[in-house]
């Protein structure tokens, strides 16, 4: 997980306050204490020191009324969904006494509380507060504006670690505190991860603003990442759900900074945000224009770059059950496969095959280096993720490994 | 000679091309020549080591699996880098590497607009890693993902250099540029079959014993392993993945927009390699593997076929534009070879594997005339040409040779395929609905009128009579040397393939008759 989110730093290198990387190594920090807790203190706390600096961070273009916007709601959704993980903590906590994972499940093992209403309920809570976190569907509103208002490597660095740090809340609380309700919670999250998916790439085939098609192709994204989860609560097999997921979220990290490199690339080149205006861009600068087209086929999940893999481990953890949720929801991750195609691959088709605005302009395409090195890193992992996953899938199987005992 | 046989040969023809591709995209845009001459020596070198493998193919044994090997890939699937080929896939390899030497002599002198060596010779050569490498690929995984590999590069050579003309197409608003349409309807119609292809391929591994290996699937599938509604849906699923490649009716409606939009190379692989894909996936993973399904789903496929081979002819008398008049051509010869499959006889499938290469041969040489032609005459209207004999004597004579192969006359490679379908079909393996068979039988032969029907039509049109007036002043150029030296060889292999059939039943035969024996007991 540290190596995971530790890419993000190189992104940054283009602001120099020294408050800008205060509260990223804080919400770092928090995202490390997420991972390591065990009690449900702790990973509160986690949670938000890892979400307040962002609040800030997305505001952080002060004369920008979009920034100001998208970081008022994700400050007000933030505390929403602070007080709803809240509150599932606090009936957790009277139910049970305890705050310490293991503790809690012992209680509820030793008194069969597994299918209380109250737990159900607390589960209930602690999916929609994190949900927010991770966006999704019907918790997802505030992304794009968010998304498309903060500086770009904060959008970057929300849509990829602040994910993360959700999703591993979400595993570690799902499968430490709640898994004994797995059976309720995985219908609820299965069907949230299938609204997920298709919401966001419906609304994400009609987007012009390439920041916002990749909020919500990223929250399609996130519901590809959920789908597993869902199915292992209902089968009790975690091992193998949380394989798959944290898998995807590993590939999906590094192409997805790929992504943002690139229209962070673009936009400063072109000082438009329509990517339709993009037309042949690729001609002035190939290098970006391969890098480009790499992140996002890898993104719509084309052999042999790293995404395949990513949305085969899924499809390979739903079906592995013959589970009819598990079947029903690989067929609709595969039609919005196939959907997703249609907007990953249009922005290739405009950066490539459009004609160019102007052909006469003479413009130099900037590239600074630091950016090359973050392009060549995530450019380079995402082929071996591709080619050979072994290694990735390694860093699911430890996880699993660790969660599952 | 020991790296030939150890699968280090097979890799070498799979990868080559690719690492090629990779050292091109080096070399500075300015060294034209260079980037030529790079490509042209890397594909010859692909073509050579792929024919050095045969004089090491175990003929005698065509039909055991030859000159691979397996080493662990993905461990935590169990998914290996398994390759070998057999006597079904040697024909169908060699073919890859030929053609593709073909259509990069061909480049040379006849780039598309935006001429653009670099990029294009690169997109070639990486589609050939994609083509060959399916069809080496002994394990489902790594078949898949070379199976996708080819969508790529053919999407940008769609997109990039394929047709410029505006048109209006149902269900959009703007007029949109015909490549912009045909490359993403290639892509999307492709990614739809092969999404739920990779769904049937899960659903085998977890009934089967966990491993994706083909080899160990068809003895399990064999031994029955497969059974009831599963079963049938992993079928069935297969069936979308190939029958969209293939591409067999009602699911054909993206290849006559690839076709036309596509550069002149770019349609001479798709029909020669990538359109066989499909039918070799039939042949060499949903048949094996599952047997009893495919005995089920037999009729269907026939009567698909039927009505492909019938829509494609009729559609073809509908044409006015030369290479979609070829486009829809393929559709009625895919649907020959679809119904050699579908009889499950030895006969059939040996017809498909016949038809195959003969289909890339005659279709492939078909569309690089009309490639060549529409260049000459900036027209594809077959309204407005005419009299091409007089005014390119050469070009119009292999168009008239090959016009004649690809109707079936005897004597040249498309007879075989389509007689051969026809006799599978007549007598189908025991157990299946004769008369269907014979319908979809009787269908084929009504076809085979329709073909020469059109053909001779086609030539008709474009071949005879006087040139009209629009072309009498203008200067034309009859083909040069490049373009003779990527056609005369498939010429010289249609004739070759025409009066020694054995060249392909040779390896093919003992192959196709062990995996019906093994899949239907004798």
């Amino acid at each position: 997980m540290t190596f995971l989110l530790s890419i993000n730093f190189i992104e940054s290198d283009k602001f120099y306050q020294g408050e800008y990387y205060y509260l990223l190594l804080s919400s770092l920090l928090g995202a490390l204490v997420v991972s390591s807790s065990r009690d449900l203190l702790t990973i509160f706390i986690g949670i938000e020191l890892a979400s307040t600096p962002m609040f800030l961070l997305s505001g952080w273009k002060k004369g920008d009324r979009k920034s100001n916007e998208g970081a008022i709601k994700f400050f007000l959704l933030g505390v929403l969904s602070a007080s709803l993980i809240l509150y599932g903590f606090s009936l957790i906590y009277g139910l049970t006494g305890q705050l310490v994972f293991a503790d809690i499940s012992a209680y509820l093992l030793a008194n069969s509380l597994g299918s209380s209403p109250v737990l159900l309920l607390s589960a209930i809570l602690v999916i929609s507060g994190i949900g927010f976190k991770i966006s999704v569907v019907p918790f997802h509103s505030w992304a794009p504006d968010t998304y498309e208002g903060a500086p770009l490597p904060i959008t970057a660095y929300l849509s990829v670690s602040s994910k993360a740090t959700g999703f591993v809340a979400l595993i570690v609380l799902l499968t430490k505190v709640f898994e004994s309700s797995g059976q309720s919670w995985g219908v609820i999250l299965a069907i949230v991860a299938g609204a997920t998916m298709t919401l966001g790439n419906l609304v994400a085939l009609q987007q012009t603003n390439p920041v916002r098609l990749l909020a919500y192709s990223s929250i399609s994204q996130a519901g590809f990442i959920i789908a597993p989860l869902a199915v292992s609560g209902i089968t009790g097999n975690y091992q193998d759900g949380i394989f798959a997921s944290v898998t995807y979220l590993i590939i999906y990290a590094f192409m997805n900074i790929g992504a943002f490199l690139s229209v962070h690339l673009f936009t400063n080149f072109t000082k438009s945000d329509n990517f339709y205006e993009w037309g042949g861009i690729a001609k002035h600068s190939p290098l970006a224009g391969v890098l480009t087209t790499v992140f996002f086929f890898s993104l719509a999940g084309i052999p042999p770059l790293g995404g395949w893999f990513a949305k085969f481990v899924v499809f390979r953890s739903l079906l592995s059950t013959g589970e009819i949720i598990g079947i029903s929801l690989a067929i609709v991750g595969a039609i919005n496969a196939v959907i997703a195609l249609v907007y990953y691959a249009r922005i290739s088709k405009v950066i490539w095959m459009d004609e160019l605005k102007n052909p006469e302009e003479e413009k130099s395409f900037e590239f600074q280096s630091p950016l090359k090195v973050v392009g060549a890193l995530t450019v380079l992992i995402t082929f071996v993720a591709g080619i050979f996953p072994g290694i990735f899938s390694y860093l699911g199987e430890v996880s699993s490994i660790f969660f599952g005992n | 000679m020991e790296l030939l046989t150890n699968g280090t040969g097979l890799t070498a023809v799979v990868f080559l091309p690719l690492i090629s591709a990779l050292i091109l995209t080096a070399i500075p845009k300015s060294q034209e020549l260079l980037i030529k001459g790079f490509a042209l020596v890397s594909s010859i070198v692909t073509f050579i080591l792929s024919a050095l493998l045969l004089p090491q193919f175990d003929f005698s044994n065509a039909d055991k699996l030859q000159l691979g090997n397996k080493i662990s890939w993905i461990k935590s699937i169990n998914a290996n880098y398994e390759i070998g080929i057999d006597g079904i896939s040697l024909p169908l390899l060699i073919l890859s590497t030929f053609i593709t030497v073909l259509a990069i002599i061909y480049s040379i002198e006849h780039l598309p607009e935006p001429k653009s060596p670099k990029g294009f010779l690169a997109l070639i050569l990486v589609l050939e890693t994609g083509m060959n490498g399916t069809f080496v690929a002994l394990d489902l995984i790594l078949f898949f993902v070379f199976f996708e590999i080819v969508l790529l590069p053919m999407y940008f050579m769609i997109g990039i250099w394929g047709d410029k003309t505006v048109r209006t197409v149902a269900g959009f608003k703007n007029q949109i540029e015909t490549r912009l349409y045909a490359s993403i309807k290639f892509f999307v119609f492709t990614l739809f079959g092969s999404a739920f292809m990779l769904l049937g391929f899960l659903g085998l591994y977890y009934r089967g014993n966990r491993t994706f290996s083909i080899p160990e699937l068809i003895e399990l599938g064999t031994n029955g392993a497969f059974t009831g509604t599963f079963a049938m849906l992993v079928f069935a699923v297969l069936f979308l993945g190939f029958a969209v490649k293939v591409p067999m009716w009602p699911l054909h409606t993206w290849l006559p927009d690839a076709h036309t939009a596509a550069p002149t190379v770019g349609s001479v692989l798709l029909a020669a390699i990538l359109l066989k894909l499909g039918s070799y996936g039939f042949v060499r993973i949903a048949i094996p593997i599952l047997p009893e399904q495919a005995k089920a789903w037999a009729p269907a496929i026939a009567i698909l076929s039927a009505i492909g081979i019938i829509y494609g002819s009729l559609a073809c008398l509908a044409q006015t534009d030369l290479k979609r008049l070829i486009a829809f051509s393929s559709v009625g010869h895919m649907g020959f070879v679809m119904l050699g499959i579908a009889s499950l006889t030895p006969i059939g499938i040996n017809a498909a594997m016949i038809g195959m290469v003969a289909h890339g041969v005659i279709t492939g040489l078909l569309f690089f005339l009309s490639g060549s032609m529409a260049h000459t005459y900036h027209t594809r209207d077959m309204g407005r040409l005419g009299g091409n004999m007089k005014l390119l004597p050469k070009t119009g004579a292999l168009l008239g040779f090959t016009a004649m192969a690809s109707l079936g006359l005897p004597g040249l490679a498309g007879f075989w395929g389509e007689f051969m379908a026809l006799l599978g079909a007549f007598n189908p393996l025991d157990g299946l609905n004769v008369t269907v068979f014979r319908g979809s039988m009787v269908a084929g032969a009504i076809g085979t009128v329709l073909t020469a029907g059109y053909l001779l039509w086609m030539l008709q049109r474009v071949n005879l009579g006087e040139p009209s007036d629009e072309w009498k002043e203008m200067e034309l150029h009859d083909a040069d040397g490049y373009e003779l030296a990527a056609w005369i060889p498939l010429v010289i292999l249609t004739i070759l393939i025409g009066v020694f059939p054995k060249l392909i039943f040779g390896a093919t035969n003992d192959a196709v008759v062990s995996l019906l024996s093994k899949a239907f007991g004798g």
